[in-house]
């Protein structure tokens, strides 16, 4: 093995079974240069203690499996170069997030809120198949292909600070994606989505602090995501003030 | 450190059958240079709630008269309120640099067939309106525009 130096990496452990708390564990390993942080983490697991459990799967920041916590900061770790860091690595898992075990994070809170933006194309009236497809032009869809860039890594809502303190606030990644259907011009359910987004705790609570867009490893841009969805979610709302059938009900 | 956050923040409406560990906030966040300047954006709430007072004060001294509004000035001179001024103005500079900053991007890329213009042109039109807005009220206050 092509062996260059060692690392000490200090992984977060939690072991819901026995531990009251996390606690952290120290591995000192050999590394190689070309190593992401997430092949350290593999061969911790492969050769040094197999019970240390954390997400991957694509190894390419396709899949948005491996998120963590990187000395503090939230990466994908297969896309994390461990020359970027020093001697010492800290790795625990996604902040803001309830912690199953070690480095696996609960995401059932997630997809509940995920699911609330209604992420799929709504149609008054579905076309017969014989009809043809939906046609879209290059223009149309630029209009929201950025924000269907996410991987649902969940790195947006460990950045968040509103996430951090409101319970309730949808949080980047599932109001960008509702923003992103909003824009779909072959979409016809922006107004079940803007009655979401308009609800208790939702995309209002967003104070822009911008820290999901910094560190969204794929640069969807949430935050410019919630903020257009904000005053495209008022402006349906003052529509429903003057027109029948439209927005703000 | 890192500190706890809420503890049902990212939780699902229902608990599942594991028991978890309550989330905690990025450790990092007390030294990160953005996240302190966050905090710096939002503790100029603070500073403007201030001048909201200080506002209300002069309003209240301009309704009592001449020499109520001559002692106010005369208390404006003291260093604690040229200094006060000093941080609001650098307050002021901050929030608008941070606003025009991120504003852009906010816009949606389209309202009905409304399109705003390209990111540079907006900046460049914003930075013009706030010099502009400021330059006038400078030229009325100082009496350069009766």
């Amino acid at each position: 093995m092509n062996e260059h130096r060692k690392k000490t990496f200090v992984v977060t452990r939690f072991d819901p079974d026995k531990d009251q708390v996390p606690k952290t564990q120290t591995y000192e390993i050999p590394v190689r240069p070309e190593w992401k942080v997430l092949d350290a983490l593999n061969f911790i697991k492969d050769e040094v203690d197999a019970t240390l459990s954390h997400r991957w799967s694509c190894r390419m920041a396709v899949c948005g499996s491996c998120g963590m916590m990187v000395n503090g900061e939230p990466k994908l770790t297969c896309s994390t170069a461990l020359s970027d860091y020093g001697d010492v690595v800290e790795i625990s898992p996604l902040s803001n997030f309830p912690v199953i075990r070690d480095l696996v994070v609960e995401m059932d809170g997630f997809m509940e809120k995920f699911k609330s933006v209604k992420p799929w194309i709504i149609r008054a009236k579905e076309k017969a198949p014989e009809e043809g497809t939906y046609r879209q032009s290059p223009e149309e869809l630029d209009a929201f292909k950025q924000f269907s860039m996410c991987i649902n890594c969940m790195l947006c809502y460990a950045a968040c600070p509103v996430v951090a303190q409101e319970p309730d606030f949808l949080g980047p990644a599932a109001a960008a994606l509702g923003h992103r259907y909003n824009m779909d011009s072959r979409d016809e359910g922006a107004d079940e989505r803007n009655q979401v987004f308009r609800g208790d705790g939702t995309i209002f609570g967003c104070s822009y602090a911008n820290e999901c867009s910094e560190v969204c490893p794929k640069n969807v841009d949430p935050a410019a995501a919630i903020n257009q969805a904000k005053l495209l979610a008022v402006v349906d709302w003052a529509k429903g003030l003057v027109l029948p059938h439209k927005g703000g009900k | 450190m890192a500190q706890p956050a809420h503890p049902h923040a990212m939780a699902p409406s229902r608990p599942g059958r594991t028991r978890t560990a309550p989330p905690m906030k990025p450790g990092t966040w007390p030294t990160s240079p953005r996240y302190l300047t966050y905090l710096a954006f939002d503790f100029t709430g603070l500073v403007y709630l201030l001048v909201g007072l200080v506002a209300l004060r002069a309003a209240w001294a301009l309704g009592s008269g001449p020499e109520a509004w001559a002692r106010l000035q005369a208390q404006f001179a003291n260093p604690l309120y040229v200094a006060f001024h000093a941080l609001t103005l650098a307050a002021v500079i901050f929030v608008g640099v941070r606003f025009f900053r991120l504003f852009p991007k906010a816009q949606p890329a389209r309202i009905g067939p409304a399109k705003p213009p390209p990111r540079p042109v907006l900046h460049a039109m914003l930075y013009a309106a706030w010099i502009g807005i400021t330059a006038g009220l400078v030229a009325v206050l100082g009496g350069i525009i009766p």
